[in-house]
C-alpha cells in the first residue's frame, strides 16, 4: 500500500510538471474549435414567462401529442431554467419527468434549441467536449419560447423518440408567440 | 390480483385547479406540485411571484407526503418532539404536503409552498377536495 502510494505521488508530480512545461498548447489545425470568430450573435432575454403563458404552451404540446397519441412529459421553464409549469400526461415513461425538466433547462440556459448539441455531438469528437459542459442534453425537444425577439423561457418535452418529442415541443414554442 | 386507483393527468388538473383558486381567492402567489404515490411529479404550477425555491418546497412537501404517506404537518409535529427524526432521508417536515388518499389508499399527494405553512396546507387540503 505505502509503496503504491508513492508510485502514484510520484506520478503526479510528474503531471504536474508535464503541464507547467506545456503552458502553450500549439494549435490544432484540424480542429474547428481553434476558430474565433468576430462575431457573437445571441437571442437576448425578455421577462420571464407567465403561468398563464405557460399553460397556453403547454396545452398546445398537449393537444398535438393527444392527436397523434403519443404519451409526453411537458416542462415550461423561466430564462434561468427554473420550473414554471410541467405535466405528465397517462401512461408517459417515468424517465420523461425529469429528462423533459433538464430539455427546457438546457434550452433556455443556453439560449438554444437542444438539437444543436445533438447535431454537434453527432459530428464527432472535436465536439465531445460539450458533454462535459454543465447541464447539456444532447437529445432534441427542448426549445427557448422566443416572443419579440426576446426569450422568455423554454419547453421541454420527453417520452417517444427525440424527433416526435421536437414535433411536441414546437408545436408548444409556437404557441409562444 | 388487488386494484388500486391512479392519478390521471385530468385528477390532477382538478386539483390544480382547485387549488389554485383557493390561493388566488387569498390574494397568495404559491407553487403547487402533485405527484403519485411513488413521489414522481405529475403536474406542477408555479404562480406569478412565487420563486423557484418554492417550486423545490412544493416538490420536496409533496414527496414527503406521498412517499411516507403522512402529511408533513404530521412529521413537523413528530420532529418537534424527536429532533432525531430529521435524520429521516428525504423527508420534508414543514406543514403544505398533504397525502391523497381514495379508497383508504394512498395514490399521491399536493405540496404547496409560497405562504404561511398553515396556508400552504389549506391550499393544498382545498385541492384534494375537489377531487370528490
Amino acid at each position: 500500500m505505502l509503496r503504491a502510494g508513492a508510485v502514484t505521488g510520484g506520478l503526479c508530480a510528474a503531471l504536474i510538471m508535464a503541464s507547467a512545461a506545456m503552458a502553450q498548447v500549439p494549435p490544432d489545425p484540424n480542429n474547428p474549435n481553434e476558430a474565433v470568430p468576430e462575431k457573437y450573435s445571441y437571442t437576448p432575454y425578455g421577462e420571464p414567462i407567465k403561468l398563464e403563458q405557460a399553460r397556453k404552451v403547454a396545452a398546445a404540446a398537449l393537444a398535438e401529442a393527444t392527436k397523434r397519441g403519443w404519451p409526453m412529459c411537458i416542462s415550461v421553464v423561466g430564462p434561468t431554467g427554473e420550473l414554471v409549469y410541467f405535466e405528465k400526461m397517462d401512461d408517459c415513461q417515468y424517465a420523461s419527468i425529469q429528462i423533459s425538466q433538464h430539455k427546457a433547462r438546457a434550452a433556455a440556459r443556453y439560449r438554444r434549441p437542444t438539437v444543436v448539441f445533438e447535431r454537434l455531438l453527432g459530428k464527432g469528437p472535436f465536439f465531445s467536449y460539450l458533454a462535459t459542459l454543465d447541464d447539456v442534453i444532447a437529445s432534441r425537444g427542448g426549445n427557448p419560447l422566443v416572443v419579440d425577439g426576446k426569450i422568455i423561457g423554454a419547453i421541454g418535452v420527453s417520452g417517444g423518440t427525440g424527433s416526435q418529442d421536437d414535433t411536441i415541443s414546437q408545436a408548444g414554442a409556437k404557441a409562444a408567440q | 390480483m388487488k386494484q388500486r386507483p391512479m392519478l390521471t393527468l385530468d385528477d390532477c388538473k382538478k386539483i390544480s385547479a382547485a387549488a389554485e383558486a383557493e390561493a388566488r381567492r387569498n390574494n397568495w402567489n404559491v407553487c403547487i406540485a402533485i405527484l403519485d404515490d411513488g413521489g414522481h411529479l405529475l403536474h406542477l404550477a408555479r404562480m406569478d411571484g412565487a420563486t423557484p425555491a418554492n417550486a423545490r418546497i412544493a416538490l420536496e412537501k409533496g414527496r414527503t407526503a406521498a412517499e411516507t404517506r403522512r402529511s408533513t404537518a404530521n412529521w413537523q409535529e413528530r420532529v418537534a418532539k424527536r429532533i432525531e427524526l430529521l435524520r429521516m432521508p428525504q423527508v420534508t417536515p414543514v406543514q403544505g404536503g398533504v397525502p391523497i388518499v381514495v379508497e383508504g389508499t394512498c395514490v399521491g399527494a399536493v405540496g404547496v409552498s409560497g405562504v404561511q405553512s398553515h396556508e400552504d396546507e389549506q391550499i393544498a387540503a382545498a385541492g384534494i377536495k375537489a377531487l370528490g
